[in-house]
């Protein structure tokens, strides 16, 4: 009995080992399975990332010559978009940025400082993001996420307008459209006389004395990460940086990085950057860059001196994106230090095409007025040797602008693809095919809301904080991300635009467009973008009934967002500001004594090409 | 004998200024003046002409002639006209400038040692009383200046625009011609009746931004002025030893085409013998100024300054002014301007 005893004993126990290591290995296999899950279900953080007047071809991964191995290296690690449009000025894009939905929907129908006489007061055309929308911060915030901003907001100033009463719990914002990098000094509307920040909804009094907008505005955006750590959530950063916004400024350890490199002139660099765009893929072999705009010499004809003057601005700008590259660098070292870069969808765009207008004579205006006084008193000092310091505003002009945004035709502020291409690099969890390029898919501005929110499973309301709230407009990404589709648009989809009285529609390869003159006819123009990207044929005669369509198309736009045409435009007398057309000629003669060269093997001999004997 | 050796000292004292006076107003302490060695384009000409009026008085505290005896009233009067012709040009792809200088004007000098008390009691030293004059040219010099460090050639205006300088090293030499008037009757002269030159190594260092309005410099220039003997130094042989020299200047923009500079020239050295035997101690002067220059035109700039003796072994009390009138011009700016009806 007793053996029985012993050997019932023996049993229980060999039973209860096995139990206990059953137990035991199961509630291993739980909790790892539920590690699994939870890693599963973590919901990613978002860096997005937006460049001021960066033009479409700058970046080295575009095609540029710029120096810009940090976002080179993102587009390696994740997908380049050539198709991915915004809107023409600065904050008509982030007003559909940040909502999803039309500026005109939005509160950006216009540029809230350059709003006509009949858009003042009207619905969509408060000039601030209003409350018929609720911001991805908003939306992010009241579902579990930080929200945190650096940069320029440009959406309005009141206390309920600002990035910390639309959502983001910590900021550090200029609230304007643009101003000194170095300071708060002053900012490029006289009415105020200098740059309003805000830290954390608070107005900041002093900027540090060694205050660059891009440094700054990174710091920022790692320190809110930073102190944000500890509680799981994820993050929404929005980096929203004024460079390379005019005035060109960086500062002086940056300002020769590029010295002399832009002499030869504007027509050889963009030649050369279309070279580069065609062995990169970003545009078909056979496609031609849109004419030099008619007032722009070709570099040739210039010499060697006013060159190197011109040039010198290109260097600046250069450099300011260069820089901007070096401290995104910064923050992706920050997230791969604190492990959360392989968990954060980054999405970098720019904000418009890059800036061919004298956006510095529109502020200063004429002798007598306060915009004068305002130039006068604040940026006046432009010496060559001086520009890009503070103090000084230059902007590069037009004819970099367009090698900027090679190869489209004209810049920002017009609805060209000049105006309202931008480049796209999305990278991060849910990104497959990385270092692709994606030429097919038609993208929006107002899809970056609804991708995110489909990324962190969050579903768009109706209602906001007790108000209805417009739909977003826009497409979520995730499905084309994930390689499932190529784009999120089908051939029906279509995109509309309106701004400064400037119209268009945009369906699959086809695009209407109208604009005033001289870029414009003062009527609709119809191109084919994927055989035409520089807009220079118009195709109405050949294809009337397609153009009928699009027209058609215009009318629901505007009539969905309560689109107004303005009685006064920027660009109503753009023909009378613009300089006189300076003459072409198949052959420039001069170089070699009276021998003549053809225009084309100037270019390639300018591009370092040697000469068949 | 012992008056006319002394007579000699007094002669030596007064060519000793004389002397000073006309090697580039080295009685200022703007000497060659601020920014006289900034690098231009290739091509560059400048025509400058100066006047120079100073007033040197020797307190009853100095000793400065040989011998130490004192000479409390004398009263120096200069009036000096300096007329430059410089040319920017590129010389073994270095930068250069070549520079002639006329140098014309007068100088009186009154000496009154009267009522003097000799500083050692038992010495028996005579009343001196002197007066004279002189006027006419002096030795005319040229200059040359090439650049060793720190500035490319600058043959254009794609060279200027591209130029941001920081330090810059230049090596100059001056060699006089003994043309000037000089009698070998009168005590004072104007002319040399030597021949000499100088050696100098213009340092600058621009600091701010290379930009009107915001450009400022410290530069120095060591340098040492040679003689050869004056064989006719009534009816005796002069020689001097080295005169070694250190003009400095601090300068800065105060707006576009207007900048000021405080100066510095100190100078030591430059002892005498008179027939083989020494006859005083060495030259020690210390010069402070501050000048101005205001561009009237693109082409136009006047330059004024002040300086005064404020340390040395040689308690000398000069009051010197300058005002310089200058007018530059390159060829094709003028051209330029031509086109665009200027």
């Amino acid at each position: 009995m007793i053996i029985v005893k012993g050997k019932i004993t023996i049993v229980f126990a060999a039973l209860a080992t096995i139990l206990m290591l059953t137990f035991a290995l199961g509630t291993k296999q739980v909790q790892a399975q539920e590690q699994g899950q939870n890693e599963q279900n973590k919901r990613p953080n978002f860096l997005l990332i937006v460049a001021d007047d960066l033009g479409y071809s700058d970046l080295g991964s575009y095609g540029g010559e710029i120096n810009t191995p940090v976002l080179d290296e993102l587009a390696m690690l994740g997908m380049r978009y050539t198709n991915f449009s915004v809107n023409a000025t600065c904050s008509v894009t982030r007003s559909m940025l940040l909502t999803g939905t039309d500026n005109h929907v939005a509160g950006l129908g216009n540029m809230g400082e350059l709003n006509a006489p009949n858009q003042y007061g009207q619905p969509g055309y408060e000039g601030v993001l209003n409350k018929r929308v609720a911001s991805v911060a908003e939306l992010l915030k009241d579902n579990g996420y930080h929200t945190y901003m650096a940069g320029k907001w440009h959406l309005g100033m009141k206390p309920d307008e600002i990035p910390h009463a639309r959502g983001f719990e910590r900021d550090f914002s200029l609230l304007v459209g643009g101003g000194s990098h170095f300071d708060n000094g002053w900012n490029l509307e006289w009415q105020i006389p200098k740059a309003p920040y805000t830290e954390d909804g608070k107005p900041v009094e002093e900027l540090p004395s060694d205050f660059y907008s891009s440094k700054n505005y990174t710091d920022k955006t790692i320190q809110f990460i930073k102190e944000g750590q500890g509680d799981d959530k994820p993050f929404f950063a929005y980096l929203a940086f004024t460079a390379p916004h005019g005035p060109l400024q960086v500062p002086d350890d940056w300002l020769r990085t590029y010295k002399n490199k832009y002499d030869e002139g504007w027509d050889g660099i963009r030649h050369k950057r279309l070279a580069r765009m065609k062995e990169l893929g970003i545009v078909e072999e056979g496609v031609n860059d849109a004419d030099r705009l008619f007032f722009l010499p070709r570099s040739s004809q210039l010499m060697p001196a006013a060159r190197v003057m011109l040039g010198r601005k290109m260097e600046i700008y250069a450099s300011m994106v260069e820089y901007m590259d070096d401290q995104i660098g910064r923050v992706f070292d920050y997230l791969k230090e604190i492990g959360e870069y392989e968990n954060t969808v980054i999405i970098f765009i720019s904000d418009n095409g890059a800036e061919g207008n004298d956006l510095r004579g529109m502020v200063a205006g004429q002798p007598g007025t306060f915009g004068f006084n305002h130039a006068m008193n604040n940026f006046a000092e432009n010496s060559h040797n001086s520009i890009g310091r503070p103090g000084t505003y230059v902007e590069y002009g037009a004819a970099w602008a367009q090698v900027s945004m090679t190869p489209f035709r004209i810049y920002k502020g017009w609805l060209s693809e000049g105006g309202i291409r931008s480049p796209l690099i999305v990278s991060g969890p849910g990104v497959k095919d990385r270092g692709g390029i994606n030429k097919e898919a038609i993208l929006n501005v107002k899809d970056i809301v609804p991708t995110i929110l489909d990324f962190a499973d969050i579903e768009h309301p109706s209602t906001f904080q007790g108000r209805e709230i417009a739909p977003v407009q826009g497409k979520s990404w995730v499905k084309m991300l994930n390689n499932e589709v190529r784009s999120p648009r089908n051939s029906d989809d279509w995109l509309g635009w309106e701004l400064f009285g400037n119209r268009a529609i945009r369906q699959g390869d086809w695009k209407i467009s109208w604009l005033f003159e001289p870029f414009g006819i003062y009527d609709w123009q119809l191109f084919n973008l994927t055989e035409d990207p520089g807009e220079q044929y118009d195709l109405s005669d050949k294809f009337p009934q397609k153009k009928e369509k699009l027209v058609a198309l215009w009318d629901e736009y505007a009539k969905t967002n309560g689109v107004i045409l303005g009685v006064r435009s920027p660009f109503e007398q753009a023909s009378k500001h613009l300089p006189n057309s300076v003459p072409e000629y198949d052959a420039y003669p001069t170089i070699r004594g009276i021998e003549t060269i053809p225009y084309e093997k100037l270019l390639k001999l300018m591009a370092g090409e040697k000469e068949e004997k | 004998m012992k008056n006319n050796y002394r007579f000699i000292e007094i002669q030596k004292l007064f060519t000793t200024i004389i002397i000073i006076f006309l090697f580039s107003c080295t009685l200022f302490a703007q000497d060659d003046g601020a920014r006289a060695y900034w690098n231009g384009r290739a091509g560059t000409n400048v025509i400058s002409v100066q006047y120079m009026p100073a007033h040197l008085g020797a307190s009853n505290s100095m000793a400065f002639a040989p011998g130490q005896y004192i000479y409390p009233n004398a009263e120096t009067d200069v009036n000096i006209f300096l007329a430059t012709w410089a040319h920017q040009l590129i010389i073994f792809n270095r930068p250069s400038a070549i520079a002639v200088n006329l140098i014309g004007g007068s100088v009186g000098v009154n000496v009154n040692t009267e009522n003097l008390t000799p500083p050692v009691p038992d010495d028996p030293t005579p009343s001196v009383q002197f007066n004279q004059a002189s006027s006419g040219f002096s030795d005319p010099n040229m200059q040359l200046v090439v650049n060793l460090i720190g500035t490319p050639p600058l043959r254009s205006v794609v060279d200027m625009l591209n130029y941001e300088p920081t330090f810059s090293l230049d090596i100059a030499g001056m060699l006089a011609f003994p043309i000037g008037q000089y009698d070998k009757d009168k005590l004072v002269n104007i002319g040399l009746n030597r021949w000499y030159g100088r050696i100098a190594l213009p340092m600058k260092y621009h600091f701010g931004v290379f930009s009107p309005g915001y450009m400022s410099s410290f530069e120095l220039t060591p340098a040492v002025w040679l003689f050869t003997e004056n064989s006719d130094f009534m009816g005796h042989k002069l020689e001097n030893k080295p005169l070694w020299s250190v003009e400095a200047h601090l300068t800065h923009d105060l707006a576009p085409g207007i900048f000021a500079s405080i100066d510095m020239l100190y100078q030591t050295g430059f002892e005498s013998e008179i027939d083989g035997n020494e006859v005083g101690e060495k030259l020690e002067i210390g010069q402070l100024g501050l000048s101005f220059n205001y561009q009237i035109t693109d082409n136009v700039t006047l330059r004024t300054g002040y300086s005064s003796n404020v340390f040395g072994d040689a308690n000398l009390e000069t009051s010197a002014v300058r005002l310089q009138f200058v007018y530059s011009w390159n060829t094709s700016d003028v051209n330029a301007k031509k086109l665009m009806g200027d």
